[in-house]
């Protein structure tokens, strides 16, 4: 990035400005946008000033709220009312946009600046075909005939990797997986060859395999058109892997912009430390996880000083009553930080806490508190009474009736002992929830046994069930919608209480005020009302609520997902020291395989309903591997520029559960298929060494280990001198 | 899709085997003796007996349910003692006229309805929102009658452009038939406009904040664009069931406007049947309703799998 003068020096007239080759494709200067509101506005992005060469990638970071989408969305006038840009300039390739007619800008968006969405699931028209949604964006900006529209529709699906682009051109958004239909918004992106794309968090909905493709397609596809990418993310893994050039936001305002390798090496910003220190690094011991305490001041209420302030460890009195510093170069220039004692400060260590010994050991020697064998939970597919059945006429003859099922868990055993935590990891529709509902009998297991303290919970009566039910709780991803809405939380909390006997009265009300106290709460939040605590807080209430029981066992679904980065760490902590107090165990499904490594003892890997690797962490992060395991945990992006670890990229997508491959459920993806084998037999789930490490595979361990380990601590790494 | 259409017309024959033990049932147990209405006060006990053996209504009821039914099955639905033609007759003269009606005042609704709603919406809180909603509340407010008598008193009687009512038939006259028409089946749409408005807006207002329309405004669509080519489509798809629904219910105000406007059409033959106790009439006209009923609710639900590609009935092909 170019260096630059404080924002506010010398507004550029643009009409004077001359498009020549030593400028800048995109120089922001001061932008501020404001939403109207009631009261008073709220100034959602304020200051903004940074600069992006032509095919570079820039990425812009901060927590949620901190005014990135709203930065990104200004740039390209997107801003709905009440929003409107109220000051600054958006110089492009020589021009300020903001001094453009709306008509004008029309010809901008989609053809010189393009935008690719968060959410494939949602951002595609379900009632137009894809290739609709391809060719219109080609023939407004370009003068093309339709066929010639829809041939180059057809090239750039197949530009980002869909197959048989020529026959799926047709088909509706609702025909391709998530991953299919982010390459699709890729395509449309890059249809019109912009010079500028504006990436709004493309693979924060995606599973991490898919996630490292699509990341992988979009540096390919900039590398190609030599395009300059502005990438919105709150993962600075993501970032480490992608961009040049970062902007760290704050508040509504950049409080940091670096080059990549400066702002890991040392950040100018306090901020930009505690964002960096909040990732857990996964060749790292943590007796707790590092956090970013703290909440994001309300932008309609800012500090007097420094936005960042209240959260700061090196905040000083002039901090708290000088104003928000502006965003200034520091030290040799290549860096700029909003900060009064940038200069002063060296950052460059972290300062995350590590752990000094190893993890608590598990007694295994005892009888199992969890036990599920040989579980099975099919789904008939199709719907209605006989939407299952299906007449097939293999080799002739008569047709014969075939019921047809989804086999969500097929075969699936592990065992749970007191304290300790067994991890469910894979992706999307491996049947991790379905196991989790499907032993807590929410759901009817089509066959095998599960014991919990040696009771047979699936022989059980629907009255024993209740009674069991105490002893085994269940906390879901989205705590806004597992909590009441109409209810304060302290009656949530103390029902629960009442049903299973355990309080009344003011007994009841005095322990509701203790376990919100003990999941970080304060006492008094027992009269507030579901709403009016922001995600983690909420997820803290369900954290409670399911404490309230005294309970030996608590699944936890995706607890964490979709909460922000800072939060989740806090949510992990809390569950860890729940567990070292009362010895709980947990059973923890989760898609993210980094915030397994954090939490669990031992973890199971599935994949299309049945477990491909069983093992303790360290055995699970270090060879032998699984295939499927080592893949996933190649493709995790590492917040470290410096680690370009070889990421292992499937082949296409997860099979059907309805159409599974034959043989080996992995077949059909696995790199290191061997041949025939892996078609015909299905591989038995084997120990590998000692202390039950399994895996299902037909490789030898020797091929299995090519691999060392991703958790095997670092070499110390060279400092670059650069700064 | 194929088997979804199997399985729909099954339920549809369940449905009207339902309706037509309801209708007979109600029509039997209706005070009221037909023999009586059709000999008047002063008939001597014989001559209502010889009657009442002359017209079957002496056999045991399952026996006339049967044979009713069988007739029904065969398109017979017995002659009409008030008129003394087959009922079948009468309601293939009369229906096609309702169905005129009804037809027309929806596909005026339609018309007025659906380019307001989207303009409500995309003008949401401004005045002609306010504006288009403060219609649609007068229009839901007032019953369909009414709306007739307002069109009479406005059109016919102060400015004298239509007639006051009656029916005149397409091919006799197209001009005269139109002419006669426009009222009835203006005062109609009126009413049903409010509804499918609502709808539209709300629908409208809905599609207008999804992610795909945000993506379409960053490809640099412009507004009529992404108004009636992404979000419209969209939008309609939930208004295609309100307006069958209005459909049903137009045919149901039919009834009291065709005796508003003297529409010679179902309604007011139903009118007529009812006040003769004229009960194979009756029992056609329940039927003929239904059948009118289900068949649009049917062509909703398909519609609905032709305007969503996302529903595809019966899973897969």
């Amino acid at each position: 990035m170019s260096a630059q003068q404080a924002e506010d020096a010398d507004p550029v007239a643009s009409s004077t400005a001359d498009s020549s080759a030593d400028q800048p494709l995109l120089d922001v200067r001061g932008l501020r946008t404001e939403f109207r509101t009631e009261t008073e506005p709220v100034v959602a992005s304020n200051r903004v000033s940074f600069s992006l060469e032509r095919g570079d990638t820039m990425g812009l970071v901060g927590e949620s709220g901190a005014g990135k989408s709203v930065t990104a969305r200004s740039i390209m006038r997107l801003i709905d009312p009440p929003g409107e840009i109220t000051d600054g300039q958006v110089v492009f390739d020589g021009e300020d946009l903001l001094q453009k007619s709306e008509k004008e800008m029309r010809d901008i968006r989609g053809n010189r600046i393009a935008m690719i969405p968060q959410d494939p699931m949602s951002s595609l028209n379900p009632v137009m075909t894809v290739g609709e949604q391809i060719i219109e964006t080609i023939r407004r900006h370009q003068s093309v005939s339709k066929s010639e529209a829809r041939r180059l529709a057809i090239e750039s699906m197949d530009d980002v990797g869909i197959p048989d682009a020529e026959e799926r051109i047709d088909d509706y958004p609702h025909e391709f997986s998530g991953g299919m239909r982010q390459r699709v918004l890729v395509a449309i992106g890059f249809s019109c060859e912009p010079d500028l794309i504006i990436a709004d968090e493309p693979t924060t909905a995606l599973d991490v395999t898919t996630q490292a493709k699509i990341l992988d397609l979009l540096n390919e596809m900039q590398e190609r058109e030599n395009t300059a990418v502005l990438m919105i993310t709150h993962n600075l893994g993501v970032v480490a892997q992608t961009c040049d050039h970062v902007g760290v936001m704050y508040a509504g305002n950049l409080v940091e912009t670096a080059e990549l390798d400066h702002l890991f090496e040392r950040p100018r910003h306090p901020y930009t430390r505690s964002l960096i220190d909040s990732i857990p690094e996964v060749e790292t011991e943590y007796d707790e996880l590092p956090t970013l305490d703290g909440a994001m001041p309300d932008l309609s209420d800012l500090p007097s000083g420094c936005n960042f302030a209240p959260r700061c460890p090196h905040a000083t009195e002039a901090c708290r009553s000088g104003g928000d510093p502006a965003l200034e170069g520091v030290g040799d220039g290549s860096s700029r930080a909003a900060c009064i004692h940038a200069d002063d400060l060296d950052l460059s260590e972290s300062t995350a806490a590590k752990s000094g010994g190893g993890r608590r050991e598990i007694d295994r020697s005892g009888e199992p508190l969890f036990e599920v064998r040989n579980l099975k939970k099919y789904f008939s597919a199709g719907e209605g009474l006989l939407g299952n059945v299906r007449l097939s006429r293999e080799g002739g003859g008569l047709p014969t009736i075939e019921r047809r099922y989804v086999k969500a868990v097929d075969d699936v055993s592990f065992d749970i002992y007191p304290g300790e935590t067994v991890g469910l990891v894979g992706e999307s529709g491996c049947g991790k929830s379905t196991v989790a509902r499907t032993v807590l009998r929410l759901l009817e297991p089509t066959g095998g046994e599960v014991y919990f303290e040696g009771e047979p919970i699936h022989d059980l009566g629907s009255g024993a069930i209740r009674s069991l039910r105490r002893e085994m709780q269940i906390i879901f991803q989205d705590p806004h919608s597992s909590l009441n809405p109409r209810k304060p939380v302290g009656r949530i909390i103390g029902r629960a209480m009442e049903r299973h006997d355990i309080a009344t009265g003011e007994e009841k009300r005095q322990r509701v005020r203790e376990l919100l106290e003990r999941v970080g709460l304060s006492g008094d939040a027992a009269n507030k009302y579901p709403h009016e605590f922001s995600g983690g807080q909420q997820q803290r209430v369900a954290i409670a609520h399911a404490l309230a029981v005294e309970p030996k066992l608590i699944v936890c679904d995706e607890p964490v997902s979709a909460l922000d980065v800072s939060v989740q760490a806090q949510i992990l902590n809390l569950l860890n020291e729940i567990q070292e107090e009362s010895n709980i165990s947990y059973l923890f499904i989760s898609h993210n395989i980094g915030v397994v490594r954090h939490i669990c003892d031992r973890v199971a890997v599935m994949y299309l309903g049945k477990i491909a690797e069983f093992g303790r962490i360290g055995d699970i992060f270090s060879a032998p591997f699984h295939p499927y395991t080592e893949s996933l945990l190649s493709a995790v992006p590492h917040a470290d520029p410096k680690r370009k670890t070889d990421r292992i990229l499937l082949e296409g997508s997860v099979p059907s559960p309805i159409d599974p491959p034959s043989g080996c459920p992995f077949q059909t993806r696995c790199p290191k298929k061997i041949g025939d084998v892996c078609e015909q037999e299905v591989p038995e789930l084997e120990a590998v060494g000692d202390d039950d490490h399994r895996i299902s595979c037909h490789l030898s361990v020797a091929e299995m280990s090519e691999r060392d380990s991703f958790i095997a601590p670092r070499e110390k790494r060279e400092v670059a001198g650069s700064d | 899709m194929y088997n979804y259409v199997l399985r729909r017309v099954g339920f549809m024959a369940v449905t009207l085997f339902l309706v037509t033990l309801i209708a007979f049932a109600v029509t039997n147990i209706l005070p009221g003796n037909v023999a009586l209405v059709i000999l008047g006060p002063n008939a001597t006990e014989e001559s209502l007996a010889a009657l009442q053996a002359q017209l079957g209504l002496n056999r045991p009821l399952y026996v006339q349910y049967f044979d009713w039914v069988l007739g029904l099955l065969q398109g017979e639905m017995g002659q009409s003692l008030r008129f003394g033609e087959p009922v079948s007759a009468l309601i293939a003269e009369r229906l096609p006229r309702s169905l005129l009606l009804a037809v027309s005042a929806t596909l005026i609704a339609v018309a007025l309805s659906i380019p307001l709603g989207v303009y409500a919406a995309v003008n949401q809180n401004e005045a002609p929102d306010v504006a288009a909603s403060m219609f649609a509340f007068i229009g839901i407010s007032m019953p369909i009658f009414l709306w007739g008598l307002v069109f009479i008193l406005v059109f016919a009687v102060w400015f004298n452009i239509f007639p006051t009512g009656g029916y005149t038939s397409p091919t006799e006259s197209l001009l005269g038939s139109l002419k006669r028409l426009v009222l009835p089946a203006g005062a109609m749409g009126f009413a049903l406009t409010a509804y499918i408005m609502r709808m539209t807006r709300s629908s409208m207002l809905e599609v207008l904040s999804a992610e795909y329309i945000k993506l379409a405004r960053a490809k640099g669509m412009s507004q009529r664009v992404v108004v009636l080519r992404h979000a419209l489509k969209n939008a309609v798809i939930p208004v295609i069931t309100v307006i069958a629904f209005q459909f049903s219910y137009a045919f149901g105000g039919v009834v009291v406007l065709e005796e508003v406007f003297f529409w010679p059409g179902i309604g007011r033959l139903t009118l007529t049947a009812i006040q003769s106790r004229d009960i194979p009439l009756i029992q056609g006209c329940i039927i003929v309703v239904a059948l009118i009923y289900m068949i649009s609710n049917f062509a909703a639900d398909l519609l609905y799998a032709y305007f969503d590609p996302r529903i595809r009935y019966g899973g897969d092909e």
